[in-house]
Formats: C-alpha cells, structure tokens, sequence
C-alpha cells in the first residue's frame, strides 16, 4: 500500500488509531461512572428523600421533616438496640479476627500447591446460598444439635443448654462463622504480602522468632487486620438475615427493626430514616478503617 | 587492617537444591578484618555461600568455623554476622532511627544508649539528619546507608553484602564503593562481598575469591587475579583478555614457551608451579591483556611479536582498542589491543600492517 493511502494509519492493513475507538472509550467510560450511579447512589438518594417523608395511619405524607429521625433519637428501645447492634457486631469483629488470624497466618505459611488448595476451599463457603448456611449452623446450635450433644458427650453438662440459640448469643455465634472467610482473605493478602527479606534481616539482626513477629509481622499485617474487621463490621451490622433466623425474640437487632418497618409496621419512611443512620454508621466504619489503614499502609 | 588470623572457615562445605548440587565441596578461609570479594556470574554459588555464612540456609555438608569453633548448627539470629540485603530489607513501618536500632532493640540494650549508638551510627554514615524519615521517602543510596547502619550497629564479627549496590546507577555506584570501603577502614570489621561486577571487586576488595559453577576458581588479591589467572574462567572473566590455545612447550628459566597456531609464544611462569609441573605437549592458553600489546619495538629479548592487520578502530574515551588480525604461522586470530586515545587520533587506521609485542612477563598461561 503506499504510505499515502488514506488518511488512516494503517499497520498490516488494521487502522493503528480508528475515529470509532473514541466513541467506545467514551461510551464504557460513562458505563463505568453512570451504571454505579443509577444504581448504587440513585437508591440511595432515594431512601434519603423517604427518610423525610413520614406516615401517618397508613397514609403518606410527601412534605419534607425530621419526625423520623427525631423519633428515633427519642425513643429508648430504638437507641438501646442501635447501640446493642453496634456492640454485637464489634464483638463478632473481634470473634472473627480472633479466629481468622491464625488460620491466615497457617495458610501464608504454608508453600506451594497445598496453600492455594486450601485457600480456594475456603472460598467454597462464599459460593453456597447465605439461609442453607444458617439452616445448617442453626441445627448446630440447636437443643438437640452437634453442640450440645458433644457437651452432653463429654459429659460437660447434663441436659441441652438453651443459650446456644434464639438469642443474642446465636447471632454473635452465627455472624462470626459466617464473616470468618472474609476476613482470613484480607489478613492473608496482607501477610503474603510482607517480603520474606524482611523476616530474614529481623533474625540476621538478632531477634527471635517471637520478636519478628511482634516488631514485623503483626505491624505490617496490620492493614489486613484492619480490612478485615472492618469488612466483617459491615456485612456483619446491615445483615437481618441472620437475627431473623436464629435470634429469636431476644435477639433483635437494628437490622431487624429496619426490616419490619418495610414489612409488618409498613413505615417506609421511619425505615429509610433508619436505613440512612445504618448507611452513616457504615460509611463512617470504613472511613476509620481507611484512615488507620492508609496510616499503617506502607508503601513497599 | 586485615590480619593473617582466620576469622571464619568453610570447610568442604558443599550445597545442592534437591538433586541440582549448586555450590561443590569448597574450602575458604576470610581473614580477621579484611574486604574480601566473592565474585562470579548469577548461578555460580556466590549468594549462595553468603547465605549459608548469615545461616539462611544449611550446608549439605561441611561445616562452618567461627574462630575454630564450628557454627553450623547456630541459627541465625544467634551468628556474630549482619547482613546488608540486596534489596536493603528496610522495615517500611519503621523510621530510619528505628530500623538502625532493631538489632540493639532486640538485644534488649538500654534506651539512653541505644539512642546514642544509633546517633553515631547515622553519623558514620552521613544520615544524621534522616533519622525521623521512613525508607519510602529515602533515595537508593540512602536506602543503602540506612542498611549498612543497621548492620555495623551490632559490632558483628563480619558484615555480609550480597551485591548491594547492584540497584544503584553507576555514578552512585562508584561514590558507594569508595564509601563502603571507607567505612570498612574505619570499623576495622571483615567485610565479605558478593558482587557480580569485576571492576567493583577489584576495587574494593583486599581478596577477590572468583567462583563459577559452584567452584572456587581463583582467590587471591585483585592483582593477582587480573594479572596472574590460575584458569581459563578467570582469564576470560576479567575485561576482555586474549587468550590464544597452544600446546606447552621447552621451559626456559622463569618462562616456558607455547605453541600456538600463530607460532611459538614465550610466558612468564612465576609463581604457578604448576605451569612448570605440567608435562610438554599439555594443552593450555597464553594470556596477554590488551594494554599489555604495544606497538612500539621491544627493548629486551624476552618479548613476543606478531605481525597482523588491523581491522578496526574504536575510540573508547580514555583508550582506544583496535581489533587486529593476526596471521603468522598457519591459523589467523583477531586479538585486542588498548592503547591510550590521543587528542590527534589513532595512530593506526583499518588495513594498516603493523607488528604487535608484549614482553613475556605481560604473557600468562593458563591450562586448558
């Protein structure tokens, strides 16, 4: 072809820059700004706007005010449930990283194919349906489940214990079986990623292995602890699921308050208010984890 | 200053990775408080016999002496050794202060002095004002200055540098050497390098110890093994040499004779018994260095001559090296020449006939 062929540059015969391609670039850049747009913020703009709306005997009123929100903030059971969730789902954090650091850590340990084998089979978990793991943890804990009949095996106790399940301690149990594969992820990313030089110039210079943990692997891990507890946080405080299912009466939580209000109390208003008071509580989770990440977050 | 002491001692100590053996049985004595080099390319064990001295990995066999007693089977944090990572191995969560004082912090040494030996650490190494930055926000050379801190801080009995200046550009490279050498002077510690570069080992180092394929080819000073080649690895290994193949011949005094494809070459043999040791009819190398060949007439008899062609020219900045034909005898071979570059220009141009000599004591052997 000669050279002046066309006004398109062309490189065994493909244009090397067409007028098309900036259209495409275009077109999925507002895909990839609009689709996250219409529909993560446009609900959530929305539940805002009902949040300041409010229901009077069934009926609606669309004129903006505050009565939900100072509904909420003037009712005990309310806060005292708000503030119970928050402290449950800290516990559960906590439970989680407790549990989750030392598998993480027994997994980066590991070398080769074993390692990843074991990650991919704590992945499994993830892939099955949310209520078929409840169900199955909840017949665990139940009167006549696996729990107690090995405490009443083991002759521990002598009758089925009852605090296992259909309360607060069920909820904490739950969450924190479920939320564990979140967080040995983030906590195993983050001691992958630690140089194993690093761990050799802390012996070289003299420390024990328990020093090298404490001054190398535990700070530098740290970001993954962070992430993870505050993953676990959020999953753990928007779930209703969970409360519904094993909680029984004592073990409401303000997932649950919110999700009556949609259902039986038909006060959608009240629960979007609430929903935007969990939104915040969420939000404000990942900005303190975020700022004490990026603190701890090194650049390596 | 080096001493003849031995500090450390490898004793038939020999490595393999599985079923590929990496470092053969090697014996090597460091001296108290010389700079000793292990030089050779990747994959000739160099790395690997720092590491089995800092006890980051075993010896298969063979054992490892510290003033005479063995120390194989210490672990590492327990070995009088500090490292100076290729990479530099800085905590990125630990300031500079901090990372220089990890060994004495682990040590459990007091805070008033700890303070005060991580002052005069950063000051040897010109960083005292850095002490509050964390290593993200450090150059290369600093990153270099901070390891080497946090290294001789523990006063250990030998310092290991596994190639440390190889990330570093080569004006900073060649600040870094005379610096470490410095340093070295200063501390009066032994130092043991691994490097990969020649010209850095022959000038920092008091002993260069060439390894190539898991052995130890030559260790001796620099002279030593720039002038004086014990094989053909080393020879070839060191700048571009000219090594021509010959078969050994009548000895001659201090020299013996090679013949070669372009006639008979004479060599100095002082020093190598073994040159004159092995029997007439033996394959081997004479090795003449480039800017040992000059042009000029020879002054005494011992020299050797050759006529040839030039081929090329190449201006080099401070030499010149011509590539020339060599064609006496029956076998034609290009051999190199350096010469000092002139502000008029070489003397010599592409197809001139000119004559080559290097006197006999600038023409090694090396056996086959």
């Amino acid at each position: 072809m000669p050279p002046s062929a066309g006004l398109e540059r062309r490189v065994a015969g493909l244009p090397v820059k067409s007028t098309g391609e900036d259209a495409v670039r275009r077109l999925a850049a507002v895909a990839a700004y609009g689709l996250p747009m219409v529909f993560i913020l446009v609900p959530l703009a929305t539940f805002l706007v009902y949040s300041f709306f409010w229901v009077d005997h069934t009926e609606m009123h669309y004129d903006v005010s505050l009565l939900n929100y100072r509904r909420f903030f003037a009712e005990e059971t309310f806060l005292r449930v708000f503030r119970q969730t928050c402290l449950l789902c800290l516990e559960v954090s906590f439970l989680t990283i407790l549990f989750a650091y030392p598998v993480a850590y027994f997994l980066a340990g590991l070398t080769g194919r074993k390692k990843y084998v074991l990650v991919m089979m704590l992945l499994v978990p993830l892939l099955m349906s949310y209520i078929i793991k409840i169900y199955a943890i909840r017949s665990i804990l139940g009167g006549n489940g696996f729990l107690n009949r090995a405490l009443l095996a083991t002759h521990l106790i002598d009758e089925p214990l009852t605090i296992f399940v259909f309360n607060l301690n069920a909820v904490l149990l739950t969450l924190t079986v479920l939320l564990i594969p979140f967080a040995i992820l983030p906590i195993f990313l983050s001691l992958e990623r630690i140089p194993r030089n690093l761990l050799e110039a802390s012996a070289d210079l003299g420390a024990s292995n328990w020093q090298t943990f404490t001054r190398v692997i535990a700070p530098l891990s740290l970001p993954g602890v962070i992430a993870a507890s505050t993953f676990v946080f959020v999953l753990a405080i928007g779930d209703f699921l969970t409360p519904q299912m094993v909680g029984g009466q004592s073990g409401f939580t303000f997932g649950r308050i919110i999700y009556s209000q949609f259902g039986a109390a038909f006060n959608w208003p009240f629960g979007a208010a609430l929903s935007v008071i969990l939104a915040i509580i969420v939000i404000l989770a990942i900005a303190i984890g975020a700022r004490f990440g990026s603190k701890q977050g090194i650049a390596l | 200053m080096a001493t003849d002491r031995t500090l450390l001692e490898l004793k038939a100590v020999s490595k393999s990775f599985g079923q590929t053996p990496v470092l053969e049985t090697i014996d090597l004595a460091v001296r108290d408080g010389e700079f000793i080099t292990i030089l050779g390319p990747s994959g000739s064990g160099k790395t690997t016999i720092l590491r089995m001295i800092g006890g980051f990995i075993e010896p298969t066999q063979g054992s490892i002496l510290l003033d005479g007693q063995d120390i194989t089977a210490v672990p590492i944090n327990k070995r009088p050794f500090n490292t100076v990572f290729q990479d530099y191995a800085l905590f990125p969560h630990m300031n500079v202060a901090d990372n220089v004082g990890y060994g004495l912090k682990v040590r459990g040494v007091a805070r008033a002095e700890l303070k005060t030996r991580v002052g005069q650490a950063l000051e040897l190494v010109q960083l005292g004002q850095f002490a509050l930055r964390y290593p993200a926000q450090l150059s290369g050379g600093q990153r270099q200055r901070v390891a080497l801190a946090r290294a001789i801080i523990c006063q250990p009995r030998l310092i290991l540098l596994d190639e440390p200046l190889a990330a570093l550009d080569v004006e900073l490279r060649r600040q870094m050497q005379s610096f470490l050498k410095d340093i070295q002077r200063e501390i009066k510690t032994t130092f043991l390098f691994v490097t990969h570069d020649q010209e850095e080992a022959i000038a920092m180092a008091d002993r260069i110890c060439v390894m190539n394929s898991g052995r130890i080819q030559q260790l001796g000073s620099p002279h030593e093994v720039y002038y004086r080649p014990r094989t053909e690895f080393v020879a070839r290994f060191f700048g571009d040499n000219n090594l021509v193949e010959g078969k050994l011949a009548a000895i001659e005094g201090r020299y013996r004779r090679i013949e070669t494809a372009l006639g008979s070459l004479l060599c100095a043999t002082e020093g190598q018994p073994e040159l004159t040791e092995a029997p007439a009819g033996r394959r081997a190398f004479a090795v003449f260095r480039p800017e040992a060949i000059s042009l000029e007439a020879p002054r005494d008899g011992n020299a050797n001559h050759m006529p040839g062609t030039v081929a090329t020219v190449s201006f080099g900045g401070a030499s010149t090296v011509a590539a020339v034909h060599l064609s006496s005898g029956s076998g034609v071979r290009q051999v190199r020449v350096k010469m000092p570059s002139q502000v008029g220009g070489a003397r010599i141009g592409a197809g001139d006939r000119i004559t080559l000599n290097w006197s006999a004591d600038a023409c090694r052997l090396v056996l086959a």
